[in-house]
């Protein structure tokens, strides 16, 4: 599954998830590019983890809400590099809010980095693509499944996704492939701030089939994946990495009427 | 021949922008908590001011600062050293 000589972008990619998607790329021999939102100490210290594995390294601060940031940080790219063959769209950002708590500019910063971001830096990949490449796009289940506090990030999610089956179709002719990894609650710092509970929700670890949470490396393995030739044939997708947690959200569910439907 | 704006002045800027309130209410002893900023506005304006001067804020300069003033004093020490 070899990523030998291809050049990947990994946004957010400091730390949590990101971290472990460009090290796994990295690690599959791709030249990393991180981009980060304030700590350029951490994409640095990144960036020469993945040297040590025997590639090029680039950190690039942005704010991926600002559009001319951006344009900013794909001529860094282009000047530095020439072109690009994958891009992860994995930078996210949000407040923890109930719908009827959500201020207008916490929807529009989530929209605009989450969604917006998310576009406009395929828009510029797709330009630097010019051997063909990969986009992956990191959503969650709060795409689909309510989970309290999360309406902001959960919205960007689903229009995320909706993005990642556009670009598939729209993209092909220019033999770009696009897809989506959607992970449950992952064992980072940031999960932590959508649970009461310090020690991370107990029910989600209970819960996975396979008796653990997910942890940032699940994903990156999926992302890796996507972004290898045997990938080919998955277009449009929306792959969740979620330790089945969505197949066993209804088992605790009982019917009052002894199982009766209408309808 | 314009002056440029102190780092006082910029900041506050910035910071009435983001928590949607206007200058004439800014307080040099006002707090993020009394000005109704939440974490995403601190996020927004820690990065608004970091591309204004090209620097880093780190997070253990934070610590110490209060209010306006004490945040001020930080962005002031960190340009100065930046040069």
């Amino acid at each position: 599954m070899s990523l030998k000589g291809k050049i990947a972008l990994v946004t957010g990619g400091s730390r949590g998830i990101g971290q472990a998607i460009t090290l796994k790329l990295a690690s599959e021999g791709a030249d990393v590019i991180i981009n980060c939102l304030r700590k350029r100490k951490a994409a640095e210290e990144t960036a020469e983890r993945a040297r040590e594995m025997g590639v090029k390294a680039h950190a690039i601060r942005a704010n991926l809400a600002e559009p001319e940031k951006i344009e900013e940080m794909f001529a860094d790219i282009k000047d530095k590099f020439g072109r690009l063959d994958i891009l992860v769209n994995n930078a996210a950002s949000g407040i923890a809010r109930t719908a009827m708590e959500l201020e207008y500019d916490a929807w529009d910063w989530t929209m605009n980095v989450n969604a917006r971001g998310a576009l406009l830096c395929s828009q510029q990949a797709a330009k630097l693509m010019t051997n063909g490449g990969v986009i992956v796009n990191i959503s969650s289940l709060g795409s689909k499944l309510v989970t309290p506090v999360y309406t902001a990030v959960g919205v960007s999610k689903a229009a995320l996704e909706a993005l990642t089956r556009y670009l598939a179709v729209e993209l092909a002719v220019k033999n770009i492939r696009v897809n989506a990894v959607s992970a449950a609650a992952v064992e980072t710092e940031t999960v932590k701030l959508y649970t009461s509970d310090p020690n991370l929700p107990r029910s989600i670890v209970t819960t996975t089939l396979a008796g653990r949470m997910v942890q940032p490396e699940d994903i990156a393995n999926a992302v890796a994946f996507l972004c290898s030739d045997r990938a080919e044939m998955i277009r449009g997708q929306i792959v969740v990495v979620d330790g089945g947690v969505s197949l066993t959200l209804m088992s605790g569910i009982q019917s009052k009427g002894g199982g009766e439907v209408s309808g | 021949m314009s002056v440029s704006p102190s780092v006082e002045e910029t900041v506050k800027k910035i910071v009435m922008r983001i928590v949607r309130k206007k200058e004439d209410e800014y307080s040099p002893n006002a707090t993020f908590q009394d000005m109704k900023a939440d974490s995403l506005d601190i996020v927004q304006i820690l990065v608004a001011v970091e591309d204004t001067y090209d620097i880093e804020i780190p997070d253990e300069e934070l610590e110490g600062v209060t209010d306006m003033e004490s945040f001020v004093a930080v962005i002031e020490r960190i340009v100065a050293e930046k040069g």
